[in-house]
């Protein structure tokens, strides 16, 4: 795993690694060029718990920031997960068919969603929050569901 | 029957207020009441939390199958560290990820699609059962 940083709040870790942006509602953005990868953060997958069934939108799909490219299933809840950029989806993680538990076992690494070819990347990021600024966003919603329990 | 006097002991999750939890429970009362009840019996993960001296001794005496709702495996971690053996540990989470159709709601009620998934849980842990009273034990996993 690349550097990250760490909490701990109340019982539970929560990682944020520092090689990538993160939108706000948890899904980070990992660059090369324009073709972003995407996953889920380490506080979205524990948030909601073991994954059961990942959907994820098919290559070839067209979204726009904001829309949903995936819809996961967990123990929990269902979870539509936004895509933090708009472009075309133009890679599947295979794992989602039949092991999408990596999402909870490996979220920055073989838990990604999808690689979407982001023609405006540069526009894109611009609402996307540094590490440091989603660990500090991601550390008051880990104390605000910790109130809860 | 008591644990103390069952040839396999079935250990289910405790996640009170927990969906698969309940799933989980529903599925064992259903092998020690209903399906098996001769040749198993029921240790609550409770006791073994609390360190039971009845329910340790029951885990280490006799074969458990664990049931387990989430990837924590708290009754597969408990008899482990009370002692037992895990014969055979099953996860809520993977029988219903071969029955999606069988998607488990509520909690002090379950839906019907619960329901269903306890009889799913229930059919696998009594195979096991069987195996392991022929002594065919299958592998450990949780």
């Amino acid at each position: 795993m690349p550097d990250y940083l760490e909490t701990t709040v109340d019982k539970f870790i929560f990682k944020v690694v520092t090689d990538r942006l993160y939108s706000p509602e948890g899904v980070w953005a990992l660059a090369d060029g324009d073709r972003i990868r995407v996953g889920m953060t380490d506080f979205l997958q524990q948030l909601n718990g073991d994954v059961a069934f990942a959907e994820v939108k098919p290559a070839g799909t067209t979204v726009a920031a904001g829309d949903e490219v995936a819809t996961i299933e967990t123990i929990k809840a269902n979870v539509e997960v936004p895509s933090p950029v708009g472009g075309t989806v133009v890679e599947v993680n295979p794992a989602m068919e039949l092991s999408p538990e990596a999402i909870n076992q490996d979220p920055y690494g073989e838990g990604w969603l999808v690689v979407i070819d982001a023609p405006d990347w540069p526009k894109d990021r611009e609402a996307l929050l540094d590490p440091q600024a989603y660990f500090e966003l991601m550390k008051g919603q880990a104390e605000d569901e910790a109130k809860k329990l | 029957m008591s644990p103390d006097e069952s040839k396999v002991v079935v250990v289910p999750c405790s996640g009170i207020g927990k969906t698969y939890g309940t799933v989980s429970r529903e599925a064992a009362y259903e092998v020690t009441e209903d399906l098996r009840p001769g040749s198993t019996g029921l240790v609550a993960l409770s006791l073994l939390v609390l360190g039971d001296a009845d329910a340790r001794a029951a885990v280490q005496a006799h074969p458990a199958v664990t049931i387990d709702g989430c990837k924590l495996a708290c009754a597969a971690k408990m008899v482990q560290e009370s002692g037992g053996h895990v014969a055979q540990g099953i996860a809520v989470l993977d029988v219903y990820r071969r029955n999606r159709e069988l998607k488990p709601q509520g909690i002090a009620e379950l839906n019907e699609g619960g329901i269903l998934l306890a009889h799913a849980v229930a059919q696998e842990i009594t195979a096991v059962v069987d195996e392991v009273l022929a002594g065919e034990e299958g592998p450990t996993h949780a």
